[in-house]
């Protein structure tokens, strides 16, 4: 006898619905990141001045690395800060 | 040979022209060092994202120039001795330009390829339709 849906292994279908998050950098097509762009690189700065996680963000790897260097760079040279005093 | 990017800021109290004299001099150093300049920019002032030297705003200039590196081996330095140049940063560029320019190439590719299928898509409506 077939079971009614709702109990299917892995539990019931989830309450909420979370809109998958897609990588900003890959649905605009930003080639390059680079570390002169603030404006761009602070949207990836939050208040305190962290870099803002992968699973926040919902960055992929390649461009989370890359935003990574370019942040690191804009840092050095003053354009960001490393934190907010 | 090798593309670089050389950024520094200088104290904001420092005169016009006195900027252009650093400015002249890593030209200079470049040039003599059988370096090419690609591009002097004057950002302007610019508030620091943190104080640098007691300072809170700083003007930056940016280099673009393909050199040997030890020719940016002597701007560094000639930067480091410098009084008002607060801080620089050396960036090695063509790595990137190449991966760009790949990118922008393949970019172009398929969207030619995409016009020309849509355009021949088109041409055929239109005898379509003149038929």
């Amino acid at each position: 006898m077939a079971r009614p849906r709702e109990d299917k292994p892995g539990g019931p279908a989830k309450q909420y619905y979370r809109r998958k998050k897609v990588c900003k950098f890959c649905v605009e097509r930003i080639d390059g990141i680079n570390y002169k762009d603030v404006k761009l690189l602070s949207q990836f700065v939050p208040e305190r001045a962290k870099i803002m996680p992968r699973r926040i963000s919902g960055v992929c790897s390649h461009h989370q690395r890359q935003l990574n260097d370019a942040i690191k760079k804009a840092r050095s040279i003053a354009l960001l800060p490393f934190a907010t005093e | 040979m090798a593309n670089y990017e050389i950024m520094f800021i200088v104290n904001p109290n420092t005169a016009e022209d006195e900027i252009d004299k650093i400015n002249t001099q890593i030209e200079g150093v470049i040039t003599s060092g059988g370096g090419q300049i690609q591009k002097i920019e004057k950002m302007g002032k610019r508030r620091l994202a943190y104080e640098v030297s007691r300072f809170r705003e700083a003007f930056y200039i940016l280099f673009a120039l393909a050199a040997n590196g030890d020719v940016v081996r002597e701007c560094e330095r000639r930067l480091r001795v410098m009084d008002p140049v607060l801080k620089y940063l050396t960036v090695r560029v063509d790595e990137e330009n190449r991966r760009l320019d790949k990118m922008k190439n393949y970019r172009q590719k398929r969207a030619a390829r995409r016009s020309s299928g849509a355009a021949a898509a088109t041409a055929d409506q239109a005898g379509g339709e003149a038929i």
